[in-house]
């Protein structure tokens, strides 16, 4: 493999990496703004100046020249080159702002040139903390400036479209935004109006910025030019914690991070996985999280009245028992986890039931060919997997209507909104509903209703359309004690946990709710069916064993990128 | 001490080639009559004349590129890849003139419009190009109107279009109208302006001949480069290379401007002496007053001053050793009375306003420089003024995508260093704003 030289230490690389790319994978911490790995290199933020050399060669042998030691010559060029426009080459010698004093001058003075011209309204600006512009000044920057003039003026304020705000001051001209729609999104946009000094980024005359993934320039802006509109101004970064988890908004599974303040999830942000979703999240992912705050229940209730949750569970328990398992209708969730609908399913065959089935929720031409999908639902595909396969609408409802179905046991679901049958179709039958919100209109039917933890409160797998298993982890807390959830938000917030810092641990805005591995476990008891899980990690390990759509699927293996399940014809 | 010499040989007798004093010569018929498009009847119909065999003619001429650079033509030209015909070749002639103080291509594209055209034909021979387009600055308007007339004479004579002069090689030529910015006159901008792009230079390599206009190879010249392509075939390249200074020969068009009294654009030999050119050519200073400054070719060529220029003659040789370079050959002569703080604060003002912004030192180094130069011009600045514009020519140099930062920050640097006390006199002796204390030289 061939060798390149950083800062005197040698490393081997693979294929035609871009010389930046490859500082960062080396851990020299290149300075940049205006490369991004899935982007051509314009290299106009001229921020990740280097010092380059290579062998040189001898134009009578074609070899390297060699000095007295042995070693190959090395001619530098005469110019600082901008890394993230180079390609590395095999012998390329590379001195950076560790080993040059020339670099390190280059880079002071750039940001030097990048903050005359800049607000520095830092105190009042969403992307303080998390600012390219910000962390590199700090880290190479000047300490003062020499800027005596008045800055430059420009548009403010600025809706670009529904979900981008800019601000053309703080602009630093990266173009990172122009080309995610030239290159990326293909929308074309955006594009920079203007000149020199004064230029920013606008849409063209009578464009708005209106494509399904606008909001990913905000992602990829260094600075705090573009703001989303939704969550600006919400909460700053250290208000707030972040989870590594899972959009459930479409069958896509967007890898994301839920980003929580007072036990609300204020903003939603895409989370690199190459596998699925690359950089990118989709509008949609992002601004679907009110769900996940408003309008969710206040506890269990029997017929509409308030009851404690060993109550809520003995009636359920109550409903199911003595009565013919062909009678009882299990509904599973293309919503709910892997590990709730199996143990769903488990509980259906306990009662003698059939395999529940799910209810499709299809939004046909709603796809596209990138992030999203028709199917408005996270686990389809791990519905399918384990042998829930969607409801014969048709067939169901008549056998509602005509009285064949004496229980329905709903998970995670709303059969009314879903066209299923009216709350009037419902009368003569017992309704047990698993739900996430208040305006559920199936709710008025329920005999017995039990609150679930929604996606952001839970611990769970999801299968995505493309057959890549996923785990979701626990945002927020819910109401109650649950070492289960705990431990696993401790897991995957180490460092935070517990600490005054996590904002998740907050006692405001706590939902009473509880996850199916908690709640149907309880059911069963109540039936005398045993279901001996320490919680979800457990059940997936078992599925990943005794599944073969599952195989491999253990929640160590996916860990943060998810595995790719095998392809798995759907078991008749 | 040497006695001072001219290279340009007994230029007083010089016979002009690229602008011959003949009327109405940017006609058709009337070029027609003056051997005109006779250099490219005889390349595309002599068997003596293959693509290589042009290219070499070039190279054998000597000539360089007159757009600034002055890089060799004949080499550049040699650079296009081996000819592919599923892969389309693209000249173009960059008539976008724009560097202040140079006028010269102007004249050439008023006056004599055919030989551009035919120069173009034989360049696009000598590489196999299809395609010629000539990219003219939009304030040429008139200029533009005139030649789109005149190429629509020349394809309708068979001159440009398909089987030009019964032969197999086809070529078209296509005019396009820049809007307006100096940048576009940057050969890689140039190219992102042809196709409909915002006119951001792009990052070399790969170079034009590898990558240019549509991503196809592309070669890019002067106006008045392409101009002398058809004297080079009718005289020889031997003949060329004998006019004027050997290491840079050829005809140039010097667009001498200023306090002179006869400004204008004269044709010579290159070589001349600068004082020749300032007090023959171009008829002496104006009033009788004395030489300041000159600036030898655009307004991003190093200041000379008057002391500097003894001996020096116009070609890139002899300007390097005094310090400054041929450039665009356009002259801009300043006498006793200028301030040259206040001309430096036109010139930062140019580049400020025409940095296209792609790049950061040049976008927010220009900006602050033409702050600076205003304060000190206008009485309110420090000494420590001076260290920080020499700081910012330092921090911008060398360090953009193109040369337009280079371009902005020499004529900062060589200003303050060729004439420091001047900017210094007009330093405010008043305390630093914000209470520090001036440091006094």
């Amino acid at each position: 493999m061939p060798n390149i030289t950083v800062d005197n230490e040698t490393f081997e690389f693979d294929g035609q990496p871009r010389l930046l790319q490859l500082c960062l994978e080396t851990g020299v911490d290149l300075p940049h703004f205006c490369y991004h790995p899935s982007m051509s290199a314009p290299a106009n933020c001229r921020q990740c100046l280097v010092e380059v050399g290579m062998p040189q060669i001898n134009r009578d042998t074609g070899k390297p020249n060699l000095d007295e030691s042995g070693q190959p010559v090395i001619q530098f060029m005469p110019k600082l080159q901008t890394s993230c426009s180079l390609d590395a080459a095999a012998g390329m010698v590379v001195r950076t702002h560790k080993s040059s004093e020339l670099v390190k001058r280059a880079q002071k003075d750039n940001l030097e040139f990048l903050l005359i011209n800049h607000p520095l309204d830092c105190p009042i600006c969403d992307q303080a903390g998390h600012c390219p512009l910000q962390n590199q000044t700090y880290k190479h920057g000047p300490e003062g400036s020499r800027f005596e003039f008045r800055k430059v003026g420009k548009p403010k304020q600025i809706d670009l479209g529904p979900n981008v705000v800019l601000d053309g001051e703080r602009c630093i001209n990266c173009t990172r935004c122009v080309r995610f729609t030239s290159e990326i999104s293909k929308s074309h946009q955006l594009t920079i109006i203007e000149r020199g000094v004064r230029n920013y980024p606008m849409t063209p005359p009578g464009i708005e910025f209106d494509e399904p993934y606008s909001m990913n320039v905000i992602d990829i802006c260094p600075v705090g030019a573009l703001t989303s509109k939704d969550s600006r101004f919400r909460a700053r970064i250290w208000e707030m914690s972040k989870t590594a988890s899972i959009s459930t908004v479409n069958a896509r599974g967007a890898n994301c991070f839920y980003w929580v303040k007072d036990n609300k999830i204020v903003e939603v942000t895409p989370r690199t996985n190459m596998d699925v979703n690359e950089y990118w999240l989709a509008d949609e992912d992002r601004l679907d999280y009110r769900k996940f705050n408003d309008n969710r229940p206040l506890g269990p209730t029997i017929s509409g009245a308030d009851v404690a949750w060993d109550s809520a569970y003995k009636a359920v328990s109550d409903c199911l028992k003595g009565v013919d398992g062909t009678r009882i209708q299990f509904l599973g969730s293309a919503f709910a986890t892997v590990e709730d609908n199996y143990l769903l399913s488990k509980l259906a065959s306990a009662v003698g039931s059939a395999a529940p089935t799910y209810l499709a929720h299809n939004e046909v031409g709603h796809g596209d060919t990138w992030l999203r999908t028709d199917d408005r639902t996270p686990n389809t595909n791990g519905c399918e997997r384990l042998g829930i396969h969607a409801a014969d609408v048709a067939a169901l409802k008549s056998r509602i209507q005509s009285g064949e179905v004496d229980v329905l046991y709903v998970l995670e679901d709303d059969p009314v909104a879903a066209g299923l049958c009216s709350v009037a179709d419902l009368s003569g039958v017992k309704v047990v509903l698993h739900y996430y919100n208040s305006t559920n209109q199936t709710l008025p039917a329920a005999d017995v209703a039990i609150p679930a933890a929604m996606a952001v409160e839970t611990v769970g797998t999801l299968v995505n359309d493309q057959g890549h298993a996923q785990r979701l982890r626990p945002a927020k807390s819910i109401a109650g004690v649950n070492r289960t959830l705990s431990m696993e938000i401790g897991k995957c917030r180490a460092d935070r946990h517990g600490t005054p810092f996590d904002k998740w641990y907050d006692e405001s805005n706590l939902v009473n709710c509880q996850p199916g591995w908690v709640s149907i476990p309880r059911i069963a008891a109540g039936l005398n069916v045993e279901m001996n899980y320490k919680g979800p990690r457990n059940i997936m390990a078992e599925l990943s064993s005794a599944n073969d759509g599952f195989s491999g699927a253990t929640y160590e293996a996916m860990g943060e990128h998810g595995v790719r399940l095998s392809e798995m014809g759907v078991t008749a | 001490m040497e006695a001072k010499k001219t290279k340009a040989g007994d230029w007083r007798s010089y016979q002009r080639v690229l602008l011959p004093p003949v009327k109405d010569l940017h006609k058709l018929d009337v070029y027609e009559n003056n051997e005109g498009y006779k250099a490219l009847r005889e390349v595309l119909t002599t068997a003596k004349w293959d693509p290589t065999s042009v290219t070499n003619e070039v190279k054998k001429s000597g000539l360089k590129g007159r757009g600034g650079a002055g890089f060799p033509t004949g080499l550049k030209w040699s650079f296009m890849p081996p000819v592919d015909p599923n892969i389309p070749r693209f000249l173009c002639c960059n008539g976008d003139e724009s560097e202040p103080g140079t006028f010269k291509d102007r004249q050439l594209m008023e006056y004599n419009p055919h030989l551009v055209f035919e120069g173009m034909l034989i360049a696009s021979y000598a590489m196999s190009i299809k395609t010629g387009y000539l990219y003219i600055r939009g304030e040429f308007a008139d200029w533009i109107t005139l030649m789109e007339e005149e190429l629509e004479k020349a394809y309708a004579k068979g001159y440009v279009g398909k089987n030009i002069m019964g032969s197999d090689f086809s070529c078209d030529i296509v005019i396009h109208k820049g809007a307006g910015a100096y940048i576009c006159g940057e050969e890689s901008s140039l190219m992102s302006s042809l196709e409909g792009q915002r006119a951001y230079p792009r990052v070399k390599p790969p170079f034009p001949a590898q990558k240019g206009v549509w991503g196809y190879p592309t070669t890019i010249n002067n106006v008045e480069t392409l101009a002398c392509a058809p004297l080079i075939i009718n005289k020889g390249g031997e003949w060329f290379s004998k006019i004027g200074a050997p290491s840079h020969p050829g005809p140039v068009l010097y667009g001498i401007s200023g306090h002179v009294n006869r400004p204008g654009v004269f044709e010579y030999p290159t070589g001349m002496l600068i004082t020749d050119l300032i007090d023959e050519v171009a008829g002496g200073m104006r009033g009788g007053k004395k030489l300041k400054a000159l600036i030898p070719g655009g307004s991003s060529t190093p200041i000379l001053r008057a002391d500097m220029i003894e001996g020096v003659t116009m070609d890139a040789d002899s300007l390097r050793d005094a310090g400054s370079m041929m450039g665009t050959s356009g002259m801009l002569i300043m006498d006793e009375d200028v301030d040259i703080v206040s001309w430096l604060r036109r010139i930062t003002h140019f580049y400020h306003h025409e940095t296209c912004g792609q790049c950061t030192p040049c976008r927010e180094g220009t900006g602050w420089l033409e702050n600076i130069v205003t304060r000190l011009d206008e009485g309110n600045g420090q000494l420590r003024d001076l260290d920080i514009l020499l700081d910012l020519c330092t921090q911008m140099e060398g360090r953009t995508v193109c040369a337009l930062a280079d371009a902005a920050a020499w004529p900062v640097r060589y200003t303050i260093d060729r004439f420091r006390s001047e900017f210094e006199a007009k330093c405010s002796t008043d305390s630093v704003p914000g209470g520090g204390v001036l440091e006094t030289a």
